[in-house]
């Protein structure tokens, strides 16, 4: 398959994954841009891993900004979150940071603001909430999410997707997310479900207003409505930068928008692009940091002028090669700019599943009526587990 | 719980550097006018509630660099716009020729559906400076234009001395607004129960 510039299959070609253990488990991340360039954190929600802030990674790069989209290992509690990304953080070198978070992920960013106050510059919240209750009361069989068989955590993550016929640009979003559910393993959503699920609550936040964009689709996601308000209110004077459309999948579906959106913000909260100038003449432009035209492009990476079919970068690239070294220093870039062999994923094949919220809460029922513990399942060993729910199903169907 | 989704309206503010577009924005969201300038970088925008009719709608106003050496962060922002301004100085015969220009970008930019129909309000400012002695674009010759392209709605403003800029943009929403709701119906995934109201064509007579 050929790659165009912009799509997955050119991302994973040029941006490669790396990964960090924290004790005995491992982040995967994606860590592109100039090094000297404070980070903007991508965190995705229950559904999302690392790459699907691919588009964001390559255009802002290309910008001069330094993006880093991370998938945090199976934690158990929120506080295990906190603690892990913060070493996670202490880890790749990074002490402040600038954090985009969508739904869970922005929930998450919110947690680790609050228990670590001076390493959280700004926020971008993006379809979340402040409070995990409601989610908590709405699955009730969440003690059992790891005994749970993967495909019915599947089900369930999927299950706040909205169905039937959907704009294409939406439509793919959701395709893509849904491939990016299938890499992951039982043990990993059954973490994610199980912090969606806890009972918790965002304390005081420290971050100013001022330094906090709030950005939420205007036409339908997931978190409810009521529960995004409430994130609306908290942070009074945050600067709401509604997308009309995009679904629950924005960074994916409204590339563009959201990309624009987020330059914005580290425009705002102080973030300069490192640029380089073109030469004479070029250098009041691009000393504003967010001029696309005056930031040197890597030639040889071969930079997508934006995602595709936007027509959005105007950039033009520079094939002068003692410029782009000297970008490659500046940039403090080392050799991970370098082609990565890895395969994309064909995520067109994939399938997505409907609702199904009441099957759980029966074997939950079903579960229980055969008298198993739940609670601290995690000791069980795995063909009891099976048998229990190769029961539970046959009493279901 | 059922709370009903907030209307955004998306607007644009075009037109050459320096004839006061983010003035008109500033005083009209905040209330505040600066002599000094300040060219805008790229874009920005900011956000306000606005009664329109019985409807409070969010508007979300862009505005935007007039000068091309500053339009670096792309076209993103034409996205679902629903209405588009376009200002120019009446004390500068060039701007006012460039609207021309300005909306020709738009309609390739944003690709409205309906480009006949798609409503742009057109706003002469700066029409204190002098007492109105150096202006060089005579209302008549502005209403023209705009009549010319389908009937806009025009306004002579002074953000400097706030005039006119409540009316203005009050058009703006009330224009907006009657074209997202348009383009409501023709989403077939879209329930909208609140659309009772009239399709009526005419343009704002405020
Ligand atoms: N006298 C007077 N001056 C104005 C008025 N509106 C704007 N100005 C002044 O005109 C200059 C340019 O105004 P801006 O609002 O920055 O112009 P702009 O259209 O945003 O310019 P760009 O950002 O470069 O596209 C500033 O010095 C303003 O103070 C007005 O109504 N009357
Ligand atoms: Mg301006």
């Amino acid at each position: 398959m050929a790659t165009r510039p912009g799509d997955y299959t050119h991302f994973k070609s040029i941006v490669p994954l790396k990964r960090v253990s924290i004790g005995t488990k491992y982040w995967r991340y994606y860590d592109y841009g100039p090094k000297s360039v404070p980070p903007l954190i991508c965190i995705p929600g229950t559904a999302g891993t690392a790459e699907v802030f691919y588009k964001q990674i390559l255009t802002l790069s290309s910008k001069g900004y330094r993006v880093i989209a991370a998938d945090a290992p199976p934690v158990w509690s929120h506080q295990e979150w906190v603690n892990s990304f913060e070493k996670f953080l202490d880890t790749i070198g990074v002490h402040h940071v600038h954090i985009y978070g969508t739904s869970l992920g922005g929930f998450l960013a919110q947690l680790f603001a609050h228990y670590r106050p001076r390493r959280v510059q700004s926020l971008v919240l993006s379809n979340t909430f402040l409070d995990t209750r409601e989610f908590a009361a709405a699955t009730t069989w969440s003690s059992l999410i790891t005994w749970t068989p993967e495909f019915l955590l599947k089900r369930y993550i999927l299950s706040g997707i909205r169905d039937g016929p959907q704009e294409p640009l939406i439509a793919d979003s959701i395709d893509f997310v849904v491939s990016q559910l299938e890499t992951l393993s039982k043990k990993e959503l059954a973490a994610r479900l199980t912090l969606n699920t806890t009972v918790g609550a965002i304390g005081q936040v420290l971050v100013p207003d001022s330094d906090i964009t709030i950005m939420d689709t205007n036409d339908y996601c997931a978190t409810p409505q009521a529960l995004r308000e409430e994130v609306g209110v908290r942070y009074g004077g945050a600067r709401k930068a509604v997308l009309k459309t995009g679904g629950d999948f924005p960074f994916l579906s409204r590339a563009d928008e959201v990309n624009l959106h987020l330059q914005l913000h580290l425009r705002r909260v102080g973030v300069e692009a490192l640029v380089v100038t073109k030469g004479p003449g070029g250098s009041d432009d691009s000393a504003q940091g967010e001029d696309g035209r005056g930031f040197l492009q890597h030639p040889d990476l071969g930079m997508p002028p934006a995602e595709g079919g936007t027509g959005e970068g105007s950039s033009t690239s520079s094939s002068n090669s003692s410029a782009s070294e000297a970008y490659r220093q500046k940039a403090g870039l080392g050799n991970e700019w370098t082609m990565c062999p890895c395969n994309a994923t064909d995520w067109d094949s994939r399938k997505k599943f409907p609702l199904d919220l009441l099957v759980a809460a029966s074997i939950e029922a079903t579960i229980q009526g055969h008298g198993l513990p739940n609670d601290g399942l995690l000791g069980g060993s795995k063909v009891s587990i099976m048998r229990y729910w190769q029961l539970a199903m046959y009493n279901l169907y | 719980m059922a709370t009903r989704k907030r209307t955004l309206l998306k607007v644009i503010i075009l037109g050459d550097s320096g004839v006061g577009k983010t003035s008109l924005m500033n005083q009209y969201v905040n209330k505040k006018f600066s002599n000094q300038y300040k060219a805008t970088i790229g874009a920005d925008f900011l956000t306000k509630e606005v009664q329109v009719e019985d409807r409070l709608v969010t508007m979300q106003i862009w505005d935007t660099a007039g000068q091309e050496r500053f339009q670096s962060l792309g076209v993103a922002f034409y996205r679902g716009a629903d209405c588009c301004v376009l200002v120019y100085d009446v004390n500068v015969m060039k701007s006012f020729e460039n609207l021309d220009n300005w909306r020709n970008e738009f309609l390739i930019q944003a690709n409205p559906s309906d480009r006949e129909n798609f409503p742009f309000v057109v706003l002469g400012n700066k029409v204190d400076i002098d007492g109105g002695n150096s202006r060089v674009v005579a209302e008549k010759k502005a209403k023209g234009w705009c009549t010319s392209k389908g009937n806009i709605p025009y306004f002579e403003t002074s953000a400097k001395e706030d005039l006119n800029v409540e009316a203005a943009f009050q058009c703006i929403a009330k224009n907006a607004l009657k074209n997202e709701t348009e383009e409501e119906i023709y989403l077939p995934d879209t329930i909208d129960v609140n659309n009772g109201g009239s399709q009526s064509k005419s343009t704002c007579e405020c």
